[in-house]
This record gives C-alpha cells, structure tokens and sequence, in this order.
C-alpha cells in the first residue's frame, strides 16, 4: 500500500463523512446563494431609484412667482411641480426644510423688459449632498431658458444666434449599456473570492479542529500513515465541497443574467458569456488550494470547531476586500498585480465578465504564483501536524 | 513483546517520565499501574509512537517507536485516552476506516470487520451511525478498530473508564481473550482490583518513575504483605490517588 493509496482511502472517508453533514452541507449553500441574490437585489432597487429619481417632477419653492409668469410656465413644461416658498425661504434651506428654493425679485420683470441680464437666486445649501441632483437639473432649466430666450432675442435682431457659440460642446457617453450596467457586476469577483473560501470551510474544519474536539485526531494518528498524508488527504477532501459551492455560485450569476429582465430595471440588458463563465470557473480551482491550506494552518490553532469557524469566518475578507475596493478604483490587470495570488484573479475575472480580451500571460502567471504560495503554505500545515503538540491543543492532557 | 528502556518527557517544566523501564510479553497481561498523573499515558504515547521521548527507547517486536514509525504502528492496535468516534459513520464504516488505513481491503477487510463484530458482540448496532451511542457501545467500536488489523500487541489506556459493571465484565473478558489468543497485552488503570484481577504482570508507576515490576507473587513477597492491596500501598507509599 502506497502514500496515494492510503490518501484516497482518507479522501474518501472525509468527503462521506462531510456529504452526510447535511447541515453544513445545505448552509454552505444558502451562503453562496448571498452574492447573486445582492446583486439581484442591488439591481431591482437601486435600478427602481434611478429610474424614478429622474422621473419624478422637480418639486421647485419659488418665491415671487408673479414676477415671471413666463419662466413660470417654461418650469411646469419641463416637469416642475412649481410650489409658493415659505416665508424665509434661505432659513428654510439652510434649516434643510427644502433642499432648494428659487426666488425671483421684484426688478425681474422690469430688468427682463429692458433686455438687460434679470437676476434670479437659486439657493441652495452645498453642504448637504442628498440636494445636487435636483440642484442641478434646476440650474440646467434656468440655463436652458436663459439660452432659449437670448436666441430668440437676437433672431428678433436679425443676429444668427450661433454667433454666441463660440465652441460647441457636445458630451458623447462612450460607455455601452453593458459597461455602465458593470456597476453592478463589479461586486462579482468580490463575492465569488467569498465563494471559494466558503465551500470547502465545513470540510476543512471539520477534519482539524472538529477531529480534535471529538477526541478522534489520536487514535486517528496512530495509523501507519504519514502526517503529511493525513494532510493532504483531508486537503483534497475540501475540494469538491469548494468546486460545487463555486459552480451552484456561477450558475446562479448565470440565471439571473438570463431570466431576469434586467432592462427592466436598470433600463438594459446584462448578459454574460457562458465561455466567459466557465474561463472564470478555471481561474478559481487554484485558489481553492490555497483557500483549503490557509484553513488548515489557522484551524490547526483553535481549540474547537467553534473557535475554527469563528477564525475562518473573517478570513474570506482579507483576499475579498481588494476585490470590493475595485469595484470603485478601477486598477489595470497589469502583470505585477498577477503576482499577488486572488487578487489577479479577481482582476482576470473582472475582465472576463465585462467581454473583454484577457491576456493568456496574465492567467498562467497568477495560477502558478498561487499554486506555489499554496504549496508553501501545504508545507507549513505538513510541519505543523508533525510537530507532537497537535494533540495538545486542546488543553485535555 | 513491547521494551521500554529508561524513557524520559518532560513538557516544559513538568518531568512527566523520570527512566521508565519495563517489558511486556507475549501470551501475557501487563497491568500499568498508578495514580492519576503518574506518567502511564505519556508512556503509552510514547509506545504509540505519538512522542518522542527525550531520552531512552521504546520498541514494540524489535521496531523502534522514534525510528521506525509506522512499523511500530503496524504492530500495535491501541486504545488511547481519547477514543472518538466519527458520528456520521457507522460503527462498521468506522471500524473499515481503520482496517484500510491499516492496508487491509476487500474480502479479508471485511472478514475482519464481521469476526469483531461477533466477537463483541455488536451485530444491533454495527450498521447504525455512532451518533447517540452509549459509552459501552462507543468502546466497543474504538476496541473494534484497534484490533481490525489483528495486531500483535494491544495497548490499552484505562480501558474500563467509564463503563458500568457488566461493560467492564464484558472488557476485562476481551482482554483475557486476547492474552489467550498469544497477544501482548499492556493496559493501564488507577483501579487496583481490576489490575490484581486480570494481570500476569504488574508494573508499578508513581511519579514518572517504576516502583515496581513483577507478578503479583513477586510484588507479595517483596513487600512482605499478605494481600497485593497492602503490598500496592507499600510500594507506593501511600493510597493516594488509587481507587479500591
């Protein structure tokens, strides 16, 4: 009987014996269902507030609104629920009664008349920021009417109003449908990251930490094995735990981008490659390894199962959080950043959900840097279970 | 045939094992004897190859626990302190983890697997997961998977602990069984009687350090005592820590 042989024969007790945990097994699961269901969620409500963020009327305190019953009409034309401000309407907006309020003097229509510039104030509180959409779709509308009126005043002069045109500026929204709806596809490399420690945690925990409280890690280690078989059997025992948390992950991101009516919401369709998928698939097998091996090592120091989960519940965040920051600091896939295993591939994965072309460089590199890191971090937990103190971490003599 | 030479362990400041020194033989019952926290458990984990001692040796059939690991392994079925089980599984899927660890597989495994489970007497509970089982049963099991390889010699760490009257009845019977069976038997207990009751061979040890080696004829006869309880007591000096 040889080393591998003996590694199936522990192979194959811990994934049976972690299969029959159906608790774990089932929670394992519900966890990994997290990122597709916020992702799902993000875009129906956050979807739903852009869409009638901008739909809604403008609701717009004027004071003195007899002043310019022309502007007036312009403003309700425009979507503007035109209301009579309160007496003091700067208390008022400084107050945070109204985010914003408009008052029109008395010399407005006299000014207006003589072709001369009529003032009008928009006031406004800067330091609150829940008030600048709606600032400046008012300052847009004034300028806009301000614009309207000037050509026609010069058309009456016989004048081309493009005179005043001096230069042209026109603002072309380059991003497609789909780069802009990556908003919310950004979070995904975050939650897969998630993912991938999740899966194989039980497996892992339950082989460490959970042997030893159960008083079976002794006469276990009394058998004519070698520690690091015991090891890397109960390692590899993780791994399709982790491979089929990952994939029911993937599956999920893939079925909402097919059947919910995303343009619904956010007003165009998501769609992701089912090539892209699997790329992204391959990509986290390495960091399976590597998730697996840090476990083992933190897991080897805790005095029980409930400790271990504890520990390694914080885990998944160190490698994720680069991932959550990405989704708003946008970093270059460059090749140093391959260097450092998960986060690369969190860069990888971003590129392959957003279509674009990924450099094959890029993918060799962060595998082998986290297989070889991973491989390190195997030796450590081999070191650690030959050292005679693994018994006796649980303070029981 | 189990030899232990002058082991020393120390765990920091506390010397658990001060020069233990004693032999166990084939077709005998060896009986380790001591109060709680004398050193009987360090020294089998050491024989189980579970510790290096600092100083001397041990060896089980001529194999030497520090250098030849895993064949010390292969000779020995043990019964350690901690005796879990994994709960999941059932008793005989328990008992098959270690015939297979053990090399064993197919047709002889599970010959193996149906002797112990006749031998002790387990056949309503062999096929139920171990969950919820009674501390007799679980014993049962943990004996069950340290003799699935049919080992030469047994070691035994307290094996009656816990169990009730007729659970240690059953116990001591298997050990007998298996000293007729020509195994070397090495057990260890702070129970007097227990010891007096089933072993050719007595091997006394308080404070890391042997008191006394011998049959319970010699262990008389060198104390001067009528009964082995006085001559226990004369030996080590005091009752502390046994049990009657």
């Amino acid at each position: 009987m040889n080393s591998w042989e003996r590694i199936g024969v522990i192979f194959r007790k811990e994934t049976v014996d972690n299969w029959r945990d159906r608790r774990s097994l089932f929670s394992t699961l519900a966890y990994a269902l997290i990122g597709p269901g916020m992702i799902l969620l993000m875009i129906v409500i956050l979807g739903g507030i852009f869409r009638t963020e901008a739909e809604k009327p403008l609701e717009l305190p004027v004071a003195g609104q007899e002043n310019a019953p022309n502007l007036i009409a312009f403003l309700k034309q425009n979507n503007v629920a035109v209301v009579d401000a309160p007496a003091d309407p700067q208390a008022a907006v400084r107050n945070g009664d109204i985010v914003l309020a408009l008052v029109i003097p008395a010399e407005y229509g006299e000014a207006f008349t003589m072709g001369q510039p009529a003032s009008v104030q928009l006031l406004v509180d800067s330091s609150r920021t829940s008030a600048s959409p709606d600032v400046s779709r008012a300052r847009q509308l004034l300028q806009a009417y301000s614009g309207q009126i000037g050509t026609l005043r010069l058309l009456a002069r016989g004048v081309n109003p493009n005179v005043i045109n001096a230069v042209s500026l026109e603002e072309v929204d380059v991003s497609t449908p789909q780069s802009q709806a990556f908003i919310f596809l950004n979070m995904l490399p975050y939650f897969l990251i998630m993912t991938v420690f999740l899966g194989g945690m039980a497996a892992i925990i339950d082989a460490t930490a959970g042997e030893r409280e159960r008083g079976s890690l002794e006469p276990l280690l009394i058998n004519p094995a070698a520690r690091w078989e015991f090891v890397i059997g109960k390692l590899l025992a993780s791994v399709p735990f982790a491979v089929v948390t990952i994939l029911f992950t993937l599956v999920a991101f893939g079925l909402i981008f097919t059947f919910v009516p995303t343009e619904k919401f956010i007003g165009m369709r998501l769609t992701v490659d089912v090539v892209a998928l699997g790329w992204v698939f391959l990509i986290c097998l390495p960091m399976i390894l590597l998730a697996s091996a840090t476990q083992m090592i933190v897991a080897t120091f805790a005095h029980s199962f409930k400790e271990a989960q504890t520990y390694l519940g914080w885990l998944p965040l160190i490698p994720a959080l680069p991932g959550l920051a990405l989704a708003f600091l946008p970093v270059k896939s460059d090749l140093w950043t391959m260097l450092i295993p998960t986060f690369g591939q969190q860069l990888l994965i971003n590129q392959l959900i957003r279509g674009e072309v990924v450099n094959p460089t890029n993918i060799v590199v962060s595998t082998v840097m986290t297989l070889a890191l991973s491989a390190i971090l195997i030796y450590i937990a081999i070191r650690l279970y030959n050292r005679e103190q693994i018994l006796f971490v649980k303070s029981s003599g | 045939m189990i030899q232990v030479t002058n082991l020393h362990k120390s765990f920091g400041e506390v010397r658990a094992l001060q020069g233990v020194s004693f032999a166990a033989h084939d077709g005998q019952i060896t009986g380790l004897l001591g109060p709680n926290g004398a050193g009987k458990t360090t020294t089998l984990r050491v024989l189980y190859t579970l510790l290096t001692p600092d100083d001397g040796a041990a060896s089980v059939d001529g194999f030497d626990a520090r250098h030849d690991a895993m064949e010390v392994q292969r000779h020995i079925g043990a019964l350690p302190d901690a005796r879990g089980l994994y709960t999941r599984l059932t008793a005989r899927e328990n008992i098959r983890y270690y015939g297979q660890l053990q090399g064993l597989k197919g047709a002889a495994l599970e010959d193996q697997i149906e002797g112990l489970i006749k031998l002790l007497d387990m056949d309503a509970i062999a096929d139920r997961r171990t969950d919820g089982f009674s501390t007799g049963e679980r014993l049962k099991v943990a004996i069950a998977r340290a003799l699935v390889h049919n080992p030469k010699n047994v070691l035994l760490d307290e094996p009656t602990n816990g169990l009730d009257v007729m659970g240690a009845r059953a116990m001591r019977d298997v050990i007998r069984r298996l000293r007729d069976a020509r195994h070397c038997v090495l057990f260890s207990s702070h129970i007097m009687q227990e010891v007096a009751a089933l072993c050719d061979r007595i091997v006394i040890i308080a404070h890391g350090r042997v008191m006394s080696d011998g049959t319970p004829d010699e262990l008389r006869q060198a104390t001067g005592k009528e009964s082995l309880e006085d001559a226990f007591v004369a030996i080590i000096g005091s009752e502390e820590g046994l049990e009657r």
